[in-house]
C-alpha cells in the first residue's frame, strides 16, 4: 500500500494533480487512499500558483530580438567563416612546408643549420613576402622525407577542410535572404 | 515560405530549419512561443525582472547566431534555456558587487564613471496576493539548491521531466524522484494557500 501511495504520488506531481491524467490503476488507488487525494488537491492548487507566478508576456522583447537579428545574422557568417579560414591555413601552412611558395631564392645560400644561415635569413629578407618564400624554402631544405611527407599530408587535410568547411558555410548562411 | 500567426502551429524542429534558411518570422514565432517561460525561469534565476527581460533578449539573439550549430538530434527548448541558463550563471557571478556602472558626462564634457546601487525588480511583483509572492520567493530561495534548479527548469521554464532529464543529464528517475522530495517541501511551506 506504501509503495501505491508514493507511486500514485510521484504521477500527482508530475501531470500536476490532474487525476484524470493517471492510469487507471492509480485513480483505483485514489478512490481508497484519502492521503493520496490530499496530495492531488494540494498539487493541483500547487499548479495553479506557479502558473500565476509566470510574470506576463513582454511583447517588448520580440520586437527588440527582431531588431537584432540582422547584425547578428552577419555576426553569424563571419564566425561561420572562421573554420573556412583556418583550415585554408593549415592548407597553406603545408604548402609552403613542403616548399612550394614560389619568390626568393635565399634557400640556396643558407648553410644548413648555422647561425648564421639563419641570420643571413633574417637580415637578407627585405620584405615579408621574401622572408616567407625563404623561410619555406629554408624549412623544406632542412626537413627529412618523413617531415615533408607529413606537411604534403597538412596541405591535403587543409585543403579538404576548406571544402567540407565551405559546403557548411555556404548552408550555414543562405545568401538568399540578404537584405 | 514565409511564416504567419495564421499558418497553423509548427512544430520547434520546422521554425528552427525555416530560421536556418533565414526566415526571421519563423524564429520570431520561437520568441513568442518562449519568450515568457525564458523570462519567468531567468527571474527566479537572477532574482530581477527586468535583467531576467535583458537576459532574454540576449539568449535569443545568442541563439539565432548559433543556430547553425544546434543540432537537431537534441530538443530546441532544451538547448534555449541552456544558453539562457549560462547566461544567467555569468550574471550572478558578476553581480556580486551588488553594483552595475554607469557613465556620464561631467560639466567639462568629460565622461566619468558613476556607481549606483542596482535595483532589484520583484520576479513575483505581479501576484495579487503579497502574502503568497512573500511565501513563495521564500521557500523557493530556500530549497536546497538541486531540488531549486529542478523546480525552476519544471514550473518557470516549463520544461517536461524528459526535458529536464535532458538538460540536465540526469536519469529520468532521478528527476521524478528529487522533484517529487522537492514538492512535498513545497506542498508543506504553502500548506495555507493549497
Amino acid at each position: 500500500m506504501a509503495m501505491d501511495c508514493h507511486a500514485t504520488q510521484e504521477m500527482l506531481t508530475e501531470i500536476g494533480g490532474e487525476i484524470e491524467r493517471l492510469d487507471q490503476a492509480a485513480q483505483h488507488h485514489l478512490e481508497v487512499c484519502p492521503g493520496c487525494r490530499e496530495v492531488a488537491a494540494a498539487e493541483f492548487a500547487l499548479g495553479r500558483i506557479f502558473s500565476e507566478a509566470i510574470p506576463p508576456a513582454d511583447p517588448a522583447i520580440e520586437r527588440s530580438v527582431l531588431a537584432h537579428l540582422g547584425p547578428a545574422r552577419i555576426r553569424r557568417r563571419v564566425v561561420a567563416f572562421l573554420p573556412v579560414a583556418a583550415s585554408l591555413l593549415v592548407a597553406l601552412l603545408g604548402a609552403a612546408l613542403v616548399g612550394g611558395v614560389p619568390g626568393g631564392g635565399m634557400a640556396a645560400f643558407l648553410p644548413g643549420w648555422s647561425a648564421q644561415g639563419w641570420m643571413a635569413l633574417v637580415t637578407g629578407a627585405s620584405d615579408w613576402s621574401v622572408a616567407v618564400a625563404a623561410g619555406a624554402r629554408a624549412t623544406a631544405a632542412t626537413l627529412d622525407p618523413a617531415m615533408l611527407a607529413g606537411a604534403g599530408l597538412l596541405s591535403f587535410l587543409g585543403l579538404v577542410a576548406v571544402a567540407v568547411t565551405a559546403l557548411r558555410w555556404r548552408k550555414v548562411s543562405p545568401w538568399r535572404n540578404d537584405d | 515560405m514565409a511564416v504567419t500567426e495564421k499558418t497553423p502551429p509548427l512544430t520547434d524542429e520546422k521554425l528552427v530549419e525555416l530560421a536556418l534558411d533565414g526566415d526571421e518570422e519563423a524564429f520570431g514565432l520561437l520568441v513568442r512561443r518562449y519568450q515568457r517561460r525564458l523570462t519567468a525561469f531567468l527571474s527566479q534565476l537572477v532574482g530581477d525582472l527586468e535583467l531576467a527581460r535583458e537576459l532574454s533578449q540576449e539568449a535569443f539573439v545568442r541563439a539565432w547566431s548559433a543556430l547553425a550549430r544546434f543540432d537537431p538530434k537534441y530538443r530546441f527548448s532544451t538547448w534555449l534555456f541552456r544558453i539562457a541558463h549560462n547566461l544567467g550563471i555569468d550574471q550572478l557571478r558578476r553581480r556580486r558587487l551588488k553594483t552595475v556602472s554607469l557613465y556620464r558626462t561631467d560639466a567639462e564634457g568629460a565622461e566619468v564613471e558613476v556607481v549606483v546601487p542596482d535595483t532589484e525588480k520583484d520576479p513575483l511583483g505581479h501576484l495579487e496576493n503579497h502574502a503568497l509572492a512573500s511565501e513563495l520567493r521564500q521557500v523557493i530561495e530556500e530549497l536546497r539548491p538541486e531540488y531549486r534548479e529542478l523546480v525552476l527548469l519544471r514550473h518557470f521554464a516549463g520544461l517536461s521531466y524528459q526535458e529536464i532529464a535532458d538538460f540536465k543529464e540526469m536519469p529520468l528517475g532521478t528527476v521524478k524522484n528529487k522533484l517529487f522530495r522537492a514538492h512535498s517541501v513545497l506542498r508543506k511551506a504553502l500548506a495555507e494557500f493549497l
